[in-house]
């Protein structure tokens, strides 16, 4: 057993080593001084053991002087397991890995040498109270176990705790609270406060205080919100009229009927087309001559087409969303890295296989940039064929309240016409994250 | 990609495709004479029976043959209105898109260099943006002083916001190492603009610019049917490509309106290609990947 005397060390002179090591360099000097508390300094002999491979995995060790063997068994994979270890240097990380209880190396020190300990249970709590600087800790952890001790494998280890700290940061009302607080420290919300002030502030000023030329005949905000809080509108149409979520939900409906349908037809035939070269071949140029034909120039050839107009209406709305989710589909399937369809018919894969689990896949981030597309575009063209033809629907709104001189109420359609789409997008947005997690996952660890 | 743009095989397959289609248009929209006839009036009872109208096949027989269209061509290529409509949209859309660049490329280059500029200028930006362009036309009709602007001011809307998501896009992703090199380098913060950010954002300048073009068509066309034409005159001429689709529609002639669509697909396609071939022109740098 090494001789070895444990001793706390004055804060002050932690916080200057820490601050001089790798993962460290970034956390806030509150959080080192946590750090320090639970810090240990022990001296090494040369000959001394640290530990043993197999032995309890606790603390994790920064080499403040003299040096250090760390040899990685040949269990871990690494490519280059040994190493010197000089000042400055971090081991031991096993001791922050999940499912690895036990060390994976053996430390032997060569010069008589000074290290400082840290536990790892206590030091995985401390960045567990700030997620935040615990993950950017984590993920340089992370570089340093494939670069410097070229032990890859490992990173699912620690990606493992990763995803620990982002689930309770998820749950934390404190860290969402952190979050808030940090944002108002910062200057972005004083300056859009700024940015909004200045640009309501010139529609109040150039429309109903000034009354500049040309803006005279525009609606001023305090009209327009007037009529949108009123019980009564002047106009028939505010927050409190039934019609007003009548038009909301007809127009949504619309929308998601045409977006359904894109996305059944548009999916598949992207799939096809980017998958199989004869289908591209032939289908493309069809598609590809099509597609230049603006949405709006089709609108009287669709209402000649269906007698209906609510189904002309749905179709141009559909069209639009086609094009950008097959195309968008298209690409995606395009991108995919040849070596993985290769791979997959290396190792026996049949056609079927290769395309449920190499194409779709590799094609979902694509194809979920064409969904996103493809409902901005949407809401683009019902807006286009509801003021043309149609009956309801927040364009028929905009449009109608212009021939009969409702100002105000043009501008409240606008607006919620903004509002809705939004949230629409988002939801997608929200949609496509959730499904592609791993790829989200591959960009954070991506910077490695 | 180049190589494969002189691959006969594959363009004998497209032509092939296409004439396959217009083939098969010309059966469906024909379909008002043939389905008369005595073998098809099972046919004709079943249509009848899912609800459709019993005299044409749905949909494709209410559209004029490929072969009318022709005809119609014919006729209107050599009609001056014709070539009036192209002019106007043409020069509706150059004006709106040239608005757009002079505007937005800026505004984009300063959201993405200042943080103050952004700050106060992208949450603005962001609450604009979900509205849609056309919703835009009624109010721009109320504001602008000439219906012609007023649709410049449109179509000018739509490729606005995409040049200027794509600008600040662009800046965003240019690697930071250029910049710490440049600095550490001794470059002053103009030359880090002119050297660094401006060559850096040329890229997505160009994307950009060749998607607000597309939208860019878009909105025209719908400009002018929502605002007649803009054209005081009125009449078949002089009112855009948009008007023109409209007003064959109102005058019944159907054939006019594939000739409209079809045109203004040409326009677009036109201006997108020239469009990219600048973009390529003036990113040499990207030619060599």
């Amino acid at each position: 057993m090494p001789t070895q005397d444990k001793q706390p060390v004055s804060p002050d002179i932690l916080l200057g080593i820490l601050k001089a090591t790798m993962p460290f360099q970034v956390v806030s000097d509150a959080m080192l001084r946590r750090i320090a508390a639970i810090s240990w300094k022990v001296s090494y002999r040369a000959g001394d053991t640290l530990y043993e491979a197999g032995g309890p995995a606790d603390d994790l060790y920064i080499v403040v002087s003299g040096k250090i063997d760390h040899e990685l068994a040949p269990g871990v994979n690494a490519r280059r397991p040994m190493k010197t270890l000089g000042e400055g240097d971090v081991f031991g990380w096993a001791a922050l890995l999940e499912k690895v209880p036990n060390r994976l190396a053996k430390a032997v020190c060569t010069e008589d040498a000074l290290v400082i300990r840290i536990n790892g249970e206590e030091l995985l709590k401390t960045f567990e109270s700030d997620p935040d600087a615990g993950d950017v800790v984590m993920s340089r952890f992370a570089t340093m176990i494939t670069r410097d001790y070229t032990v890859p494998d490992l990173i699912a280890q620690l990606r493992g705790i990763h995803r620990k700290l982002h689930a309770r940061d998820a749950q934390g009302m404190n860290v969402t609270l952190y979050r808030v607080s940090r944002w108002l420290k910062s200057p972005r919300p004083y300056l859009m406060l700024l940015g909004l002030s200045i640009f309501f502030g010139c529609w109040y000023l150039a429309v109903e205080v000034f009354k500049l030329p040309r803006f005279r005949e525009m609606p001023g905000i305090t009209t327009v919100v007037t009529e949108w809080l009123n019980p009564n509108p002047v106009f028939g149409l505010s927050l409190y009229t039934e019609e007003y979520y009548k038009h909301i939900a007809v127009s949504v409906w619309r929308v998601t009927q045409a977006f359904l349908l894109a996305t059944a037809l548009g999916v598949p035939l992207g799939l096809f087309l980017g998958w199989s070269k004869g289908v591209k071949d032939y289908l493309f140029p069809i598609f590809e001559m099509l597609r230049p034909i603006p949405i709006l120039a089709w609108v009287p050839i669709a209402i000649v087409m269906f007698v209906a107009t609510e189904s002309a209406v749905i179709f141009l709305t559909f069209l639009a969303s086609f094009f950008a989710t097959a195309l968008n589909t298209m690409l995606g399937v395009e991108s995919i890295d040849e070596s993985y369809t290769r791979a997959a018919n290396c190792l026996g894969a049949s056609k079927s296989q290769v395309f449920f689990h190499v194409i779709v896949p590799g094609a979902l981030p694509f194809v979920f940039t064409g969904l996103q597309i493809s409902v901005g575009v949407s809401w683009f063209s019902l807006v286009a064929a509801e003021m043309v033809s149609g009956q309801y629907g927040l364009g028929y709104v905009i449009n109608t309240s212009y021939t009969m001189v409702r100002y105000p109420t043009i501008i409240i359609g606008m607006i919620t016409l903004g509002a809705v789409g939004y949230v629409t997008s988002a939801m997608v947005r929200v949609a496509g994250d959730y499904m592609m997690q791993w790829r989200v996952r591959e960009l954070a660890l991506g910077a490695r | 990609m180049a190589r494969r743009k002189f691959d006969s095989k594959a363009l004998a397959k497209g032509l092939f495709s296409i004439l396959v289609f217009l083939v098969l248009w010309e059966i469906g929209s024909r379909s008002k004479t043939w389905i008369t006839a005595e073998a098809f009036s099972g046919f004709r009872e079943a249509l009848g029976a899912l609800g459709f109208n019993k005299n044409y096949l749905p949909w494709v027989g209410a559209i004029p043959a490929p072969s009318e269209v022709v005809v119609a061509w014919g006729k209107v290529i050599v009609d001056p209105g014709y070539w009036q409509s192209w002019w106007m949209s043409g020069a509706r859309v150059g004006g709106g898109f040239f608005a757009a660049m002079l505007v937005g490329i800026p505004f984009g280059l300063a959201l993405a260099v200042s943080r103050t500029a952004h700050g106060i200028g992208f949450p603005v930006f962001e609450l604009l943006r979900p509205i849609p362009p056309l919703a835009w036309v009624p109010a721009s009709i109320i504001f602008w002083p000439t219906q012609e602007l007023s649709i410049a001011f449109v179509t000018f809307l739509g490729a606005f916001y995409t040049i200027v998501i794509n600008v600040v896009g662009g800046a965003r992703s240019i690697d930071v190492r250029y910049f710490q090199a440049a600095q550490s380098m001794g470059s002053s913060k103009a030359d880090i603009f002119r050297r660094v950010i401006l060559p850096g954002t040329l890229p997505s300048i160009v994307v950009g610019s060749a998607v607000g073009m597309g939208i860019t068509w878009e909105v025209v066309v719908a400009a002018e049917m929502i605002s007649g034409g803009g054209s005081q005159s009125g009449g078949t001429s002089g009112g855009g490509l948009g008007f023109f689709i409209w007003n064959s529609y109102v005058g019944g002639s159907y054939e006019q309106i594939v000739v409209g669509m079809i045109s203004i697909g040409i326009a677009g396609f036109i201006s997108s290609e020239l469009l990219r071939h600048f973009g390529k022109y003036i990113t040499p740098w990207l030619r060599l990947r």
